[in-house]
């Protein structure tokens, strides 16, 4: 047997103390699922570069052991507030009530930590799958994270805040899991941010699942430090008539991955993924998602836009999966990259796997750098050129963020845009 | 105003002005008349300061300062408006929102009060009233889309709001009908002043019946072989530039 990783290694051998003080510990069945999660994580290690799927993403940086012993530490962005109208929050992955506003919780949504709910003994079926370590990992050692329910036909109005502090104490990863019911005709727009400082590797694992005629708005700011891991992975089920609409502004952390599944069961229903992402310096960007089709008549797309600065690196693999089935499917996806340095780069890998006749699909991806000529013309007008380089940088974001429906989101999202361009 | 002196100039090795001597006092308009080839396009981006044109040899002094040694913002700061042979067009910027960012940056730099949006509106609608040029283009994307007339009212209705001190139009007649070539020569006209001055690049002689030049200059092959009054242009058009370069 290939011998393991040294986080991987260390993980195992912290197992057994790790489960008597883990939440649910009293729990057979949930310490049966975390003890099948090790098994299969210790089966599979960490992602390396020889599997397929993780061919552009190299995590040995952390799994090496090396995740503590970057010093810099420093927050991507200043952390910045959100005025959510209601927020929870955790503080290195543990729920944090002091910090958490949910007095005003409306009727119909209920939202409880994690740790809490695994301490009362509820039982959870984890869609956990056997190809992915990742989660493998994150079912053994989860610590806490939110369990939300919206019932149904209710549509709560306002923005759910979800907020995750990283301290950058806490040496032995943040295992966070979440899960996310909207059941038939319920609505929510959620913002779910990570931010933090120091060195620390956060793998959130977040259950989805829309109902029939449900939506959900879920944006994502990663701010994480620039020191950080980041590696999220999200699962959404889509029953009929239901959307999902994922945006994800991403300007954090060393390495980070958003791997987004989305499953639709159900005619009418509509999974949208999009996002930007801002790096420089050395980070390191992945967008991985995965969109299958199980049924037909409904409707997917995903737009992707990356800027990078300086040695920033990105990765977009997107596959669009149409089962046999899945006629008058529409699937759509589209990545670009602005390249402001000689030494930015990006890997793009669409691909499209259809197995139904009747169905449009399409798929592109490019990337280049600032054109000459509109820096120039710009500046012929008296325009600096940093300022021309600004100008033509939030162009190319321009039409992905001016697509985020929520106007108190995308107000923040262009803000942290400005703050971003402002150190540039 | 300007002053060029035994100007050389070459991009990716090659010498394209090969020694140009002009000198354009304030009120002047001069043309700079040439075959394609002649270095007339390179003479107007080596002034306005466009990367990839290496100045070898010579001096460009303009209102007294070494015009060389500015970046292209400064010196459009400092007056000069290049008004574009091909305008470029610059998707997922308001051309309301460009024109302003210039006119302001500009305001700036000579220490006046920038307009907010209602002043430079007002002031927008003002010029393209005058120009007979539709403001719904200000809603548009810079150039983006615009037919090729379009894009050089766009250049005049710019130059109208930025009021520079010397204009360099490039080409601005090529592909142009004769509607929007007027459109083009009156924005000229209109900012002609004793103050002011204009170097007109062109191939042809057919802008220059709108816009009387002061001076007409020969370039051919990075120099300028013969230079004139207006009449220099009709015997160009009459004779071509082979038999006058070689005179």
């Amino acid at each position: 047997m290939k011998s393991l990783s040294a986080l991987a290694q260390s993980y195992i051998e912290r197992f057994d103390t790790a489960l008597e003080t883990l939440p649910g510990q009293s729990s057979r069945s949930i310490t049966d699922l975390r003890k099948a999660g090790l098994e299969k994580f210790s089966q599979q290690d960490f992602p390396n570069k020889r599997v397929e799927e993780w061919r552009y993403t190299n995590l040995s940086a952390l799994t090496k052991g090396a995740a503590n012993e970057d010093s810099s530490g420093a927050p991507a962005l200043a952390a910045s507030s959100f005025d959510a109208d209601f927020e929870i929050v955790f503080i290195d992955g543990i729920f944090s009530e002091n910090e958490s506003r949910l007095d005003k919780l409306p009727q119909g949504l209920s939202l409880s930590s994690l740790a809490t709910e695994l301490g009362n003994g509820a039982v959870f079926s984890l869609n956990d799958e056997e190809d992915r370590s990742l989660i493998a990992l994150n079912t053994a050692f989860m610590q806490d994270g939110f369990c939300l329910h919206v019932t149904e036909n209710t549509q709560i109005s306002g923005v759910l805040g979800i907020t995750f502090k990283s301290t950058g104490t806490e040496t032995h990863g943040l295992h966070i899991r979440n899960r996310i019911s909207l059941d038939d005709g319920a609505s929510l727009t959620m913002l779910e941010r990570h931010e933090g400082k120091g060195s620390y590797f956060s793998n959130p694992v977040t259950d989805i699942s829309i109902g029939n005629n449900a939506r959900l708005d879920h944006y994502k700011f990663q701010n994480e430090s620039v020191s950080a891991f980041h590696l999220a992975l999200t699962d959404v089920e889509i029953l009929q008539g239901g959307i999902y609409k994922n945006f994800s502004f991403s300007v954090g952390a060393k390495i980070s991955r958003n791997e987004l599944k989305t499953v639709i069961l159900g005619s009418d229903a509509e999974s949208h993924l999009d996002g930007a992402y801002l790096m420089r310096g050395e980070q390191h960007c992945d967008t991985t998602t995965l969109t299958e089709h199980k049924v037909p008549q409904n409707i997917s797309n995903q737009t992707y836009k990356g800027v990078l600065d300086d040695r920033a690196h990105g990765v977009f693999q997107g596959k669009i999966h149409i089962a046999p089935n899945a006629q008058q499917v529409a699937g759509d996806q589209l990545s670009k990259a602005l390249l402001l340095s000689d030494h930015a780069g990006v890997d793009c890998k669409p691909e499209l796997e259809i197995y139904a006749d009747d169905v449009k699909c399409s798929h592109g991806a490019t990337s280049g750098e600032l054109d000459d000529d509109a820096l120039f013309y710009l500046q012929a007008r008296g325009i600096s050129e940093s300022n021309a380089r600004k100008i033509l940088i939030e162009a190319f974001l321009g039409d992905v963020l001016t697509s985020i429906d929520n106007d108190v989101v995308r107000e923040y999202f262009n803000t942290q845009s400005a703050l971003w361009l402002q150190n540039s | 105003m300007l002053e060029i002196k035994d100007l050389r100039a070459e991009i990716g090795g090659k010498e394209i002005l090969k020694g140009i001597n002009l000198t354009i006092n304030p009120g002047e308009i001069h043309a700079v008349m040439g075959p394609n080839g002649a270095g007339k396009s390179t003479l107007s981006y080596v002034l306005s300061g466009r990367q990839g044109y290496e100045v070898t040899a010579g001096s460009v002094t303009y209102q007294g300062q070494n015009l060389l040694d500015m970046d292209p913002d400064v010196r459009a700061c400092s007056g000069i408006f290049l008004a574009f042979q091909y305008p470029v067009e610059i998707p997922g910027v308001a051309s309301a929102t460009f024109l302003k960012t210039a006119l302001n940056a500009q305001r700036k730099f000579r220490g006046e009060e920038e307009l907010d949006a209602i002043q430079f509106l007002k002031l927008v609608r003002e010029k393209t009233k005058e120009l007979g040029i539709k403001d719904d283009m200000l809603k548009r994307a810079v150039n983006v889309g615009f037919s090729g007339g379009e894009k050089k009212r766009n250049e005049v209705l710019q130059m109208a709001l930025l009021e520079p001190q010397l204009m360099l139009l490039d080409e601005t007649d090529s592909g142009l009908d004769i509607d929007a070539l007027k459109v083009a020569a009156d924005g000229v006209n209109r900012l002609r002043s004793p103050e002011r001055s204009a170097l007109i690049i062109t191939h042809y002689q057919r802008l220059l019946d709108y816009i009387v030049p002061d001076f007409v200059h020969v370039l051919a092959d990075g120099k300028i072989v013969k230079s004139g009054d207006k009449s220099l242009a009709l015997e160009l058009e009459e004779k071509g530039y082979a038999e006058i370069s070689a005179a």
